[in-house]
């Protein structure tokens, strides 16, 4: 176990709906979450040292302290690489405080991503950024290879060659989100369950890719408030202990095109899962629930791999009969995911691990009787951003392993 | 103040009361061509289309020149009665002013002989419509042809038009929604690369110390850690790693659906770039390709996939001359005139690359006795609206006939060759061919063929469009069973 595995913890949570035309700024999305996740742990901006953001995101860390009459801060930092950064946040927030840099660090991240700048469509800046990642990409965009989708289409398809799998196998995965999301009333498809073959009868995007294997686009904001363990513990909600926080990447990394190495794939996230293992102590079956970045449904396949939670190409036999869904082996994305509930970049993914550890979850799996897989672990695991530099998390109930 | 005029009221009902008559009067009686088939229009036609299979220089005709013999003419005598012109008149009547040919079905009995006396006979099919378009609402006209000599079928035609009612014109794109295809960053540890792609050239970063090659380039060499870089020209033969078939949403500077690959050369670097000349559905991880090099402006030039037997050409804002493309085709393709295996459903046929030319537009026009002014005076086909001149249905038949026939064998039997037509084919257009085999049974062979166009616009964007898709029926070990 490392230094950092409980030190910290998530003890505020805040969001705004989700939507696809909030009608407010990015910097008031980001400002509303704020406020609520202060107020859901019983603090206020006045507490606050630190402020932890996206490389991406467009409201600085001084702007949003302005807003907030936080008068100075001591810690402020920002992740790269678009949603693969949501982990990294917390991990930033956490060893600040774990160091004693920082005692009340707000990670947050607002956008206007449907009615503003959509992530789906072509990002003509990524192409004519003067700098490495504008080198990057100057091996797919000219080509038209520039969408989210695209990209990762690339990757499913090579990896239903090699394992067999099929477009079915990923409709699994969106059938789970929004299985799960029909019973959130947060969820903008509350209400809207799927069946299997409303997916395969869903319009193609980038072939194997159908609609329903990708993400929504997504207008609000996700904000959390991560402060040490021991203070958590004299604030308003449970702590959701930061039992184990992980960045990876994996050599020949570029993003969403690491295309050059021998063998396709998201080994960044091996590399994620075998450090928050190390850190915790833990191992997949001390995980009871987990919320996997699920901008596209192959990469949930993907990532069960990596995390160890089935072997390599082991994903379509794991998702089969409902094994991802509530009263499956590892239900996961129980709030509907980026597919059901919304795309928050992942932040709104590990406000639902927090609710998970805390008991709080409209799927609540920790601690019910007969649920939490068999040996009624209470810990939950989050992932960010596939295809990129990514980064991971276990929140637990109790600050170690074992809890 | 709407009331109604006393003419004839031009809806829907006067339109189908018109075809059920002209319908209703079946076929015309035979019209005999001008001339019986014969060398002199056959070695026009073959030079125009620049086919040189020999068995046409020896008494047979080509199958795709079944029209050309009862062509009209550049003087039609004005009592010819003709069911299909007679309905479009009537449409052009009703408001549907504009014509567009959309398929074109000929099936060949048997190959027509030097001195043979063919002639006509032409009936209203159908008349189908109202329907929306994309061009505006209007009917779709087929009528049918049948070619006779002495009483004996020896070709049929099943012809569909759309007459309709011109839309207007959609308003001009703002500039920013301009297409345009996205230019990479460059900087000097990748420019070698793009000036290689300029030169025709698919060039790979190698280690001056250790050899080692890489793609993308950098700086440095990540197995030695030395910075002395050179690079090789890669054969630009591989294999496909993965590959997307892009649908949505559009993408600046490409048209839907764009096929990527990602590509393993044998030199042992990946590569993406976009699939040209192949039927998204017949791409499969695995497949042979090559590269080829895509001018997209005087800065850059791009890559390009193609299966295995095409052409790696540089297609330059100067086009070389069409016998420059004709004899780089014949160079790579297999000699003509024989089958050395049987085809297999799934086998593609080399891509053949034509650059159009007015001369091309022009003489194969007149070669195929189409004297209508659209396909020889610039001015007049600009008045209509249109870009330019363009390539006519005749010809477009030819050309296809002419593919298969120089791929698959000169020596092969023509049956059918049934098309749908899309974009025209303008000067400075390269109208690029490519097929793959549909379907085998016994000694018949059905060909799916693809014909694009793409040309460079003025904004330095290069647009690309589908000319004619179709499938071409051909037996293989026929002969004329004469």
């Amino acid at each position: 176990m490392s230094g950092l595995s409980g030190r910290a913890a998530i003890a505020g949570i805040g969001a705004t709906e989700f939507s696809k035309e909030s009608g407010r700024s990015e910097l008031r999305l980001s400002v509303e979450a704020i406020k609520a996740a202060l107020t859901d742990c019983g603090l206020t901006p006045a507490d606050v040292d630190g402020l932890v953001t996206f490389t991406m995101d467009t409201s600085s860390e001084i702007a949003v302290a302005r807003e907030l009459g936080i008068g100075e801060l001591r810690f402020f930092s920002r992740i790269n690489y678009g949603g693969g950064a949501a982990c990294g946040t917390v991990q930033q927030a956490a060893m600040a405080v774990a160091t004693g840099v920082a005692d009340v660090v707000v990670v947050y991240r607002g956008f206007n991503e449907r009615s503003g700048q959509r992530f789906g469509q072509t990002a003509v800046w990524a192409s004519a950024q003067v700098n490495t990642n504008g080198l990057d990409n100057a091996w797919t965009y000219p080509h038209g290879l520039t969408t989210p989708a695209a990209t990762v289409a690339m990757q499913a398809r090579r990896y239903m060659h090699e394992y067999g799998a099929t477009s079915e196998d990923f409709g699994r995965v969106a059938v789970a989100d929004r299985r799960h999301a029909a019973t959130n009333p947060a969820a903008f498809f509350h209400g809207k369950p799927i069946t299997l073959e409303d997916h395969q009868a869903s319009r193609m995007i980038a072939d194997p890719l159908h609609l329903l294997d990708c993400c929504q686009e997504s207008d609000g904001a996700v904000a959390l408030v991560v402060t040490s363990a021991e203070r958590a513990r004299d604030l308003a909600q449970p702590p959701a202990y930061v039992v184990a926080a992980a960045q990876g990447c994996a050599p020949d990394q570029f993003v969403m095109t690491s295309y050059y190495r021998d063998d396709i794939g998201v080994p960044e996230m091996g590399v994620v899962g075998r450090e928050l293992w190390r850190q915790s102590g833990l191992g997949p079956a001390d995980v009871a629930t987990a919320v996997l970045y699920d901008h596209f449904t192959p990469y949930v396949l993907m990532q069960l791999e990596e995390l160890g939670f089935c072997g390599r190409g082991e994903g379509p036999g794991f998702v089969a009969d409902g094994g991802i869904e509530l009263g499956g082996h590892l239900p996961v994305n129980t709030h509907g995911g980026q597919l059901g509930e919304a795309y928050i970049h992942g932040m709104n993914g590990i406000a639902e691990a927090v609710r998970q550890v805390r008991g709080t979850s409209v799927n609540q799996v920790i601690g019910v009787d007969g649920a939490g897989g068999p040996s009624g672990t209470t810990n939950a695991l989050v992932t960010a951003g596939t295809g990129v530099p990514t980064s991971g998390l276990i929140l637990g109930r109790t600050p170690r392993a074992g809890g | 103040m709407s009331a109604a005029t006393g003419g004839t009221a031009y809806d829907h009902a006067w339109v189908m009361a018109e075809a059920e008559k002209l319908t209703a009067a079946g076929a015309t009686v035979p019209r005999r061509g001008r001339d019986p088939v014969n060398q002199p229009m056959i070695n026009n036609w073959l030079e125009a289309m620049g086919n040189t299979n020999p068995r046409f220089t020896a008494g047979e005709a080509p199958p795709s020149m079944a029209q050309v013999w009862t062509m009209k003419g550049l003087n039609p005598p004005s009592e010819l009665f003709d069911p299909l012109h007679a309905m479009m008149g009537k449409l052009t009547e009703a408001g549907f002013t504009g014509v567009l040919g959309t398929n074109c079905t000929q099936h060949y009995d048997r190959t027509l002989k030097v001195g043979e006396e063919v002639a006509v006979t032409t009936e209203l099919e159908s008349v189908v419509g109202p329907k929306a378009t994309g061009v505006g609402e209007g009917y779709f006209v087929t009528s049918r042809n049948v070619w006779r000599v002495d009483g004996e079928q020896v070709a049929t035609m099943t012809f569909r038009v759309l007459k309709f009612k011109p839309a207007p014109r959609k308003p001009v794109a703002e500039p920013a929604e301009t297409p345009f295809v996205l230019h990479p960053i460059r900087d000097r540890d990748t420019e070698f690369f793009w000036d290689g792609t300029s030169v025709g050239e698919l060039r790979i970063q190698t280690c001056e110390s250790c050899g080692v090659l890489r793609h993308p380039p950098g700086p440095t060499c990540p197995s030695c850690l030395e910075l002395a870089r050179g690079y090789v020209v890669a054969s630009g033969r591989g294999t496909v790693f993965s590959y997307v078939v892009h649908r949505h949403p559009p993408i600046p500077g490409h048209e839907l659906p764009i096929v990527l690959a990602l590509v393993d050369l044998e030199e042992g670097v990946r590569m993406v770039a976009t699939v040209d000349g192949i039927a998204p559905e017949r791409l499969e991880i695995g497949m042979p390709v090559e590269v080829g090099f895509r001018r997209i402006d005087d800065t850059l030039t791009l890559p390009v996939w193609r299966p295995v037997g095409g052409i790696s050409v540089v297609e330059d804002a100067e086009p070389s001359v069409v016998e420059d493309a004709e004899s780089s085709v014949v160079e790579e393709a297999e000699e003509p005139g024989h089958f050395e295996t049987t085809p297999e459903p799934g086998q593609l046929l080399p891509i053949w690359g034509l650059h159009i030319t007015p001369t091309l537009v022009v003489s194969t026009a007149l070669a195929t006795r189409d004297f209508q002014d659209v396909h020889h005076d610039a001015e007049l086909a600009r008045s209509y609206g249109s870009r330019d001149i363009f390539v006519n249905i005749l010809t477009t038949n030819g050309l296809v006939e002419r593919y298969v026939t120089d791929h698959l064998g000169h020596d092969v039997q023509v049956r059918s060759i049934a098309i749908r037509l899309g974009a025209p084919a303008y000067p400075g257009d390269e109208l690029t061919f490519s097929g793959t085999v549909a379907s085998v049974e016994g000694d018949t062979v059905v060909i799916d063929v693809v014909g694009t166009v793409s040309r460079d616009e003025e904004d330095g964007a290069l647009s690309i469009a589908s000319h004619v898709t179709g499938q071409v029926t051909i037996e293989i070990e026929s002969g004329d069973p004469s």
